[in-house]
């Protein structure tokens, strides 16, 4: 099975996609594999969609999955499309290896959850975005007051300067003491 | 100071001693045959010996504690643990030479070690067992704590039976079964020494999980080794067979298994019992401290891992109970295992001074010297082997100096030395050696790598453990990561240990959750709110704590002026949806106003802190009393009405005291206010001058805002007619309320709401008004035709916003009485609200009261 997919990969491409991710050729037959199973398409066309990447059910079901599927399909894919290079690319950031290339490193980790955050990319959560995602991680039983509050609280933790918005700045400020690099990383199996 | 400290010892030991003699003359004296007479007193010291003695000793311990402690320099260099083996040989010394007592009675004696002793200390430390590191590295923990304990035990026994063949015991024979049976024990991390230790370098969580977690487990290897290689030497080296060896291994996975589970299963009965102790709440520590007992003794009685047991037993409790037990108890338990794992600890480190000095050693140099050294090369040996093995799969790699502590970090201790005073001199010929060779392992461990493994760790640059304040930010940041990664493992289909996590998270809310709390969560993260609570007490208690002066005029001052721009900035960037605002039915005239004032302040806990200082210092005469009260005040819901009462009467006079000075105020200040507040309320511009005719008769387009609308124009109507003085004092009853309210916001969980609480003045403020402002009635019906859900909102605000909400106006109001309609016209709001809504208001009781308790 894994040879038949694999021709679908040139050589050629999983060089340079090695080369931009720092993934073993191993590891990336393995995610090329998932790739093409998360792609029910027949024929293959060769991407993803936001569909495609939903109908996990695991995905479907945590509270964060939806806005981060659609992180990854705007930021990452160009309309609705992720094509392999594009998700080898998102993962790369979460590879966990000795080596550091520019994707992995823990800037590009903070940015990658900063951007969770920010939905209107204009490098700053504001209260909104923060009262959204605290609805989506707390659940739909709690009042809105509540969640107000408590987005209230977690802006005057972060927000250094009052302007009522973090910025990547003040976000990574704060979490400085947490151990991004170890908690956002993943073994990826070679 | 060292002075002090020597004397303070002396005078205990002196004491001690007199006491002895003192008893034994006593004793001599009772002999004699005078004829009986009736004594006034009698001295009974035999009646009281044994308990007496054990006090004592407690005493000792606490009081050498205190005593080291008063010394920086003495505890910056020495472990604690050491200093204690100190003080313990010294005193056994004296005993000693003395010749004061037969020594049994004072020597560390193995029953009660590990029924008493050793018990509270693994129990305190599965109950903080913070457990998300221990299951991140578990993978990395069972293989050291197994494999590489049999590694040691093996190689360590083999050698020192191997070493025997050669000159340097001096001749001395050890057979191989017993050399195994001491290298059972002796090769074992002792979880007491580790944790005496390790609590005070501070070394990062994972390192520290590592080490300790194995001291832990480790224990089911070492019990069943112990025990096997123990009856092997009973049954006699040349009749083992096969058979015996496959038994032994096999009652390893029931000693440990079995200690997990009757772990787990006293856990989940004590859990479950928490459930109904709602009306008994001061039995709740004590549930928690039997049911760990109990496990314990049960997996004692059916010789498996008892240590295990407990700490599977704390750490199952420790998810559950405490959100079961009232805060109280949750505290109590938490202090009572800390002081019990202490004192525990102390007498431990003490008895073993103590016992060291005996006659019943026989020094064997080799011997000695041999266990030394391959205690601590198969120790570093074996890390270095099992440790790359886990890098395999591990994350987070161990480095060559994670493993050079880790190598290092394995203290032996008491538990060693328990094990080998049991040993049987009938069938171990050499157990004084063993006993010797053990002492001077644990003293070597001890004092040596004890006291230099602080300095090592700072030399080595291990990185420390970070204490920090939870942050509602940091929480949420991390479950987030949380989240993220399982999504994204599920996505690239590698199923990590993220999704296991996950998967096991769903089933504790899904079925252990249901069955164990009091209340269910309904898919709602509980950590995550718990945290918010937590910060909220915790500022709360800071804000009682802190003892700053008035609130400055200088604050409220700015304030003020910074209350246009703010608003307007508000209105622009973060309520910009102003739909969405009405949507959430907030209560306008509060939140703004708290908001413009946090984010102006950007540090709203100060600005908090003088608020609440600021009610304290001026609001009630009877402070102190009514500090403790409230700081105390948890779930005892009753005690509300004294409360009032209290703060009722210690009103009267303040009220008396700043009756003229707002009577100036108030009025040139009225209308202004007013604009401002329907102004501040981000309302469309039509209502803004809408005068009370208007809005009794709304127009339609408005209807949504009609409640509130309409609370101002009482405000209004008020303002006017009404004599100021009766005015005043509402006011002033809704303020003395707001405190009042408000830690009991942050202190409790109960089904208190803020129309219960809020029930007394709002009787007083209703007979008051309702001859100034008797169209209020008028306008109930029409409140009744709203939503319903209208109504919630001004109760699960001031509910839970608490602090945050409310003493922001309060305090403006009494410092500066800038904005004096403001607060007077929210009890309108609520009268309204509460009046013609009886039947709905029990309902939403309901509703708030669980939103808070969930918390």
């Amino acid at each position: 099975m894994g040879s038949k997919h694999s021709i679908l990969l040139s050589q050629e491409e999983i060089r340079s996609i090695c080369e931009e991710t720092d993934f073993t050729p191993k590891q990336l037959q393995r995610l090329y594999i998932r790739f093409q199973e998360l792609e029910k398409r027949n024929p293959p066309h060769g991407y993803l969609t936001r569909e495609d990447l939903l109908d996990i059910r695991e995905v479907a079901l945590n509270p964060l999955g939806e806005r981060l599927v659609d992180v990854i399909m705007q930021d990452y894919g160009d309309v609705n499309k992720l094509n392999f290079q594009q998700f080898a690319n998102v993962f790369a950031r979460f590879r966990r290896g000795k080596t550091l290339t520019n994707l992995n490193i823990k800037e590009k980790k903070l940015l990658f959850l900063f951007s969770i955050y920010d939905r209107n990319h204009d490098s700053k959560i504001d209260r909104n975005e923060l009262v959204e995602i605290l609805k989506m991680m707390v659940g739909g039983n709690i009042h809105e007051d509540q969640i107000a509050t408590i987005a209230d609280h977690t802006i005057g933790e972060l927000d250094a300067d009052g302007d009522l918005t973090i910025t990547f700045k003040e976000f990574c400020d704060t979490i400085s003491k947490i151990d991004v690099d170890e908690k956002m990383s993943m073994k990826f199996l070679n | 100071m060292y002075q002090n400290k020597h004397s303070i010892f002396l005078i205990i030991l002196l004491g001690f001693i007199i006491h002895k003699y003192y008893c034994k003359e006593q004793t001599y004296e009772h002999k004699p045959n005078k004829p009986l007479r009736f004594h006034v007193a009698e001295f009974n010291f035999d009646h009281v010996s044994d308990v007496y003695a054990i006090t004592l000793w407690i005493l000792l311990g606490s009081l050498a504690k205190i005593g080291f402690h008063l010394s920086h320099r003495l505890t910056e260099k020495f472990p604690e643990s050491c200093l204690l083996i100190i003080l313990g040989l010294i005193v056994g010394g004296l005993l000693y030479v003395t010749h004061l007592t037969e020594q049994k009675a004072y020597v560390l004696n193995s029953d009660t070690f590990f029924l008493f002793l050793l018990p509270p200390i693994i129990l305190e430390a599965g109950y903080f067992m913070p457990n998300r590191p221990f299951f991140d590295n578990l993978g990395t923990i069972l293989l050291l704590a197994i494999v590489n304990t049999l590694f040691n035990t093996i190689c360590i026994g083999l050698t020192l039976w191997g070493f025997q063949f050669t000159p340097l015991y001096g001749g001395t024979e050890f057979e191989m079964l017993p050399c195994l049976v001491f290298a059972a024990l002796i090769s074992a991390v002792d979880p007491v020494a580790v944790l005496a230790t390790f609590s005070e370098i501070h070394v990062n969580d994972m390192l520290y999980i590592v080490v300790f977690g194995e001291s832990l487990l480790n224990d089911a290897v070492s019990v069943v080794l112990y025990r096997m290689f123990a009856s092997f030497a009973n049954i006699g080296q040349p009749n083992i067979i096969v058979m015996d060896i496959v038994l032994g291994c096999l009652s390893f996975f029931v000693v440990a298994l079995g200690g997990v589970l009757i772990g787990i299963i006293f856990g989940v009965i004590g859990c479950f019992t928490t459930k109904f102790t709602e009306h008994t709440p001061v039995l709740e520590p004590l549930i928690v401290l039997v049911y760990a007992y109990l496990a314990y003794l049960t997996s004692e009685m059916v010789s498996v891992s008892g240590i295990l047991a407990i700490t599977f037993c704390g750490m199952v409790m420790k998810q559950y109970v405490s959100f079961n037990i009232s805060k109280k108890s949750d505290a109590t338990t938490e202090y009572v295992l800390k002081m019990l794992s202490s004192i525990m600890e102390t007498i431990i480190f003490m008895f073993m001074g103590l016992s060291t000095v005996s006659d019943s050693h026989s020094w064997n140099t080799g011997f000695v010297f041999m266990t030394v050294l391959l205690c601590l090369v198969f120790r570093v040996i074996g890390i270095a082997i099992f440790a790359n093995i886990a890098n395999c799969w591990r994350l987070l790699e161990l480095t060559r100096i994670d493993m050079l502590i880790m190598s290092y970090g394995g203290l032996r201790g008491a538990i060693a030395f328990a094990l080998a005073l049991v040993l049987d001199e009938a069938k171990i010929a050499r157990k004084k050696e063993f006993v010797t060779a053990t002492i001077a392992v644990v003293f070597f461990t001890v004092f040596i790598q004890g006291i230099t493994i602080g300095p090592l760790v700072k030399l080595l640059n291990v990185r420390r453990k970070q204490i920090e304040e939870p942050t509602m930010s940091a929480k949420l940041t991390n479950r987030m990561m949380d989240h993220v990664m399982t999504c994204l493992e599920e996505i690239s289909g590698s199923g990590g240990s993220n999704s296991l996590r996950d998967r096991v998270r769903n089933l504790d809310r899904n079925y252990f959750k249901r069955w164990l709390l009091r209340e269910p969560p309904d898919r709602k993260d509980i950590k995550l709110l718990q945290t918010f609570k937590k910060i909220n007490t915790l500022t709360a208690m800071r804000v009682h704590d802190t003892a700053r002066g008035l609130v400055p005029s200088a604050s409220t001052a700015t304030v003020q002026q910074g209350m246009p721009e703010h608003h307007h900035l508000r209105s622009h960037s973060a309520y910009g949806n102003v739909s969405e605002l009405i949507a959430a039915n907030l209560p306008e005239n509060t939140v703004p106003d708290l908001m413009s004032y946090e984010n102006h302040e950007g540090e709203h806990h100060h600005n908090d802190a003088e608020m609440h200082h600021f009610l304290d210092t001026n609001l009630y005469s009877a402070r102190p009393r009514a500090a403790i009260h409230l700081r105390n005040q948890d779930e005892t819901g009753s005690s509300d009405d004294g409360t009032h009462a209290r703060f009722e009467k210690s009103y009267h006079h303040r009220d008396q005291r700043y009756l003229p000075t707002r009577l100036e105020r108030e009025l040139p200040h009225g209308p202004k206010t007013i604009s401002k507040t329907v102004h501040n309320a981000n309302r469309p511009i039509g209502l803004k001058n809408s005068s009370p005719k208007h809005t009794r008769s709304p127009p339609t387009t408005h209807q949504q805002l009609n409640p509130r609308s309409r609370s101002r124009s009482i405000a209004a109507h008020q303002n006017s007619p009404i004599p100021s003085g009766q005015r005043t004092k509402s006011i002033s009853k809704d303020s003395r309320i707001s405190p009042l309210a408000s830690t009991h916001i942050e202190n409790e969980g109960t089904g208190r709401t803020a129309v219960e609480r809020s029930r007394p003045w709002r009787h007083l403020s209703v007979t008051e008004e309702t001859g100034a402002s008797s169209s209020k009635t008028a306008n109930i019906p029409l409140a009744n035709g709203n939503d319903p859900n209208l109504h919630h909102i001004p109760l699960t605000v001031a509910d839970f916003g608490g602090t945050y909400t409310k003493s922001p106006e309060y305090m403006g109001e009494y410092a500066t009485t800038t904005k004096p309609e403001e607060p007077s016209s929210r009890p309108d709001v609520r009268d309204i609200f509460n009046k013609q809504s009886d039947d709905v208001s029990e309902q939403q009781d309901d509703g708030s009261t669980e939103s808070i308790t969930r918390l």
